[in-house]
């Protein structure tokens, strides 16, 4: 492991700040010192799923990671973006304003590679399936946390099918009360309440697309 | 069989909290306006501008599911609770989201970094006197008078509620709301920033939390005591808000520093004053439960939303703590009637066993729960005995 994915991985905020900050300044390659963070994202990933790491293990890292982000992403050469496992349109559903949870998710999925598509909260199914053309993204991620945002995500898989779309997209929903009931009402692939579950999930999505 | 009163629905609410077998498990809906109001045809907006119209649909309801065994009252009324509400923004039906929406509590960060230092200075009272018509858009000089027409409003208002419950025999517990100091600065710090703070500036936090944690306590106590709630009519109790602190979010270290030690204390200065502590859960606490022994034995009810694992509750606090829960918002309100009555027979069964058990809902009903599955619970609490082992 090297230094600045343990950095990452040990949550140390001022140690990854001042090894990303060298590594730019020497000139090392945007993309590999990016790779370094995944690395000890997928490190901290890995502890929360032995149980050592909880939630907020995951927001910690999250956040050192979008912090390190805003000084790596300038310096990757133009055309030559990071590489991305697939896009992913995210949002949490009409009638629903709670964001924790999709936001939580938005970083994880980042981390991970996935270039992601935040539309919010409140989002129309209309919107979604918008966003779905405009980019031509084949996962659709539905965050909600009251039981009314059951029959928003319903209708949001609804629109997906009056789309045409629905073979081509790939749909998790997640949230709180999210349970297998839900995924099976509202018509997902995938259900989840917990973050990073939803990441691996999607990176198994990501490999069927391929 | 014999008709059910006052006395009877005292008893069995009374065993249950005693750790003892009454003559069946008694069953309590945690029943907000918002369903009854769905249900009747109520937009969410008409319940917000009127809510002695959300109240008379409560009741409808109540006797159309052939009535429960407990209810609850009493909900932000005083003086004091106007300070136990966490600053956060609301979406109103009917102003910022649409009609038939249910209101919602919008997480932003109206707390600052300087407002820890402010409350570590002046205390929770004083700083929110100050913070509270400034966050609110009032003028500072008619904040006092109105919070207090507010309360007298409500007071009155919430009285005459409880002595509707009285005169339908229905003991009531009081379900007011106290955030733990945790749960406070979490929800006006938000959730990440909060999280962030935890591990930058522990010492500040930990700081604030002891600043607020008596604050918290004195108008808890006052804001039960003005509701003029005993037996035999009604038992004073006051939930704690228990969401942020638990292992869904934080490792042990955490909860144990911040959460635990205050959670206690608030525990037992309600103990003290013959406040029933009613420890309402969201999220998974499954890990912290081992903790919930060192709280005093048969004087709490801890209220599960269906993420802990309530089993595991049953094994940890059987013959310590009445267990409240756990039937889930997603199976309320998108399950069939049998299933509803197949894990409400199930919680009776393991959960029920040897006494300490009320069947509830996970968190509280929500809005679009189904009539029936609401009925098949309570008629299921009712009809079913289970056949124990010898």
């Amino acid at each position: 492991m090297s230094q600045l994915a343990d950095a990452l991985a040990s949550l140390d905020e001022d140690e990854v700040a001042k090894l990303v900050h060298e590594k730019i300044n020497t000139g090392i390659d945007a993309m590999s010192i990016l790779n370094e963070c995944r690395n000890g994202m997928d490190i901290v990933g890995e502890r929360y799923k032995s149980g050592e790491y909880f939630l907020s293990e995951l927001v910690v890292s999250g956040e050192i990671f979008k912090e390190s982000m805003k000084v790596i992403e300038p310096h990757l050469r133009a055309g030559k973006q990071a590489d991305t496992l697939a896009k992913m349109v995210l949002g949490t559903v009409k009638g629903d304003i709670h964001n924790i949870g999709k936001d939580i998710v938005n970083v994880l999925m980042r981390a991970a590679g996935f270039e992601v598509f935040d539309l919010g909260v409140d989002v129309e199914p209309r919107v979604f399936v918008e966003k779905l053309v405009e980019t031509e993204a084949p996962i659709l991620g539905m965050s909600g946390l009251l039981t009314p945002s059951f029959e928003s995500m319903k209708e949001t898989v609804e629109a997906v099918e009056a789309a045409g779309m629905r073979e081509k997209v790939r749909i998790i929903v997640g949230g709180g009360v999210v349970t297998e009931l839900v995924g099976k009402y509202v018509g997902a692939d995938r259900f989840t309440s917990d973050g990073l579950k939803g990441v691996e999930i999607c990176k198994e999505f990501a490999r069927e697309l391929k | 069989m014999t008709t059910d009163n006052l006395a009877s629905r005292m008893a069995r609410l009374q065993a249950a909290i005693n750790l003892e077998e009454g003559d069946r498990v008694p069953v309590s809906l945690m029943m907000g306006a918002t369903m009854p109001c769905r249900y009747k045809g109520i937009s969410q907006g008409e319940l917000y501008r009127d809510p002695v119209k959300g109240h008379r649909a409560v009741l409808e309801v109540f006797d159309e599911l052939g009535g429960y065994d407990a209810a609850g009252a009493g909900a932000n009324t005083s003086r004091e609770e106007n300070l136990l509400d966490a600053p956060m923004r609301i979406k109103v039906p009917g102003r910022d989201i649409p009609e038939h929406d249910p209101i919602q509590w919008e997480e932003v960060e109206v707390l600052t970094h300087e407002d820890y230092d402010k409350i570590i200075e002046q205390g929770w009272n004083d700083f929110m006197l100050e913070f509270y018509p400034r966050f609110r858009g009032w003028d500072p000089a008619e904040y006092t008078t109105r919070i207090e027409a507010k309360a007298t409003k409500d007071i009155k208002q919430q009285k005459e509620v409880m002595k509707v419950w009285e005169e339908k025999e229905i003991p009531v517990y009081q379900v007011s709301y106290v955030n733990t100091p945790l749960m406070m600065l979490s929800s006006c710090r938000s959730f990440v920033p909060f999280t962030m703070d935890l591990y930058r500036i522990p010492d500040k936090v930990e700081a604030t939390m002891d600043a607020m944690i008596d604050d918290l306590i004195e108008i808890s106590i006052k804001s039960v005591k003005v509701m003029g709630i005993s037996l035999p009519t009604g038992i004073p109790a006051k939930s704690l808000v228990l969401e942020r602190g638990g292992s869904f979010y934080y490792p042990l270290r955490i909860f144990e520093r911040f959460e635990w030690p205050y959670t206690k204390k608030m525990v037992e200065a309600f103990i003290d004053e013959e406040i029933m502590p009613i420890l309402h859960f969201d999220q998974d606490w499954t890990l912290n439960l081992p903790y919930l022994k060192e709280l005093p034995r048969g004087k709490c009810i801890c209220q599960f939303d269906s993420c802990t694992d309530i089993f595991k509750a049953k094994e940890v606090l059987r013959d310590h703590m009445c267990i409240m829960g756990d039937v889930s918002p997603s199976l309320l309100s998108l399950g069939t009637p049998e299933e509803v009555e197949a894990y409400c027979k199930k919680l009776i069964d393991i959960i029920g066993e040897g006494g300490g058990f009320i069947l509830g809902v996970g968190c509280s009903v929500p809005t679009n729960a189904k009539f029936e599955n609401l009925k098949a619970m309570v008629d299921t609490a009712k009809n079913y005995r289970p056949t124990r082992a010898a």
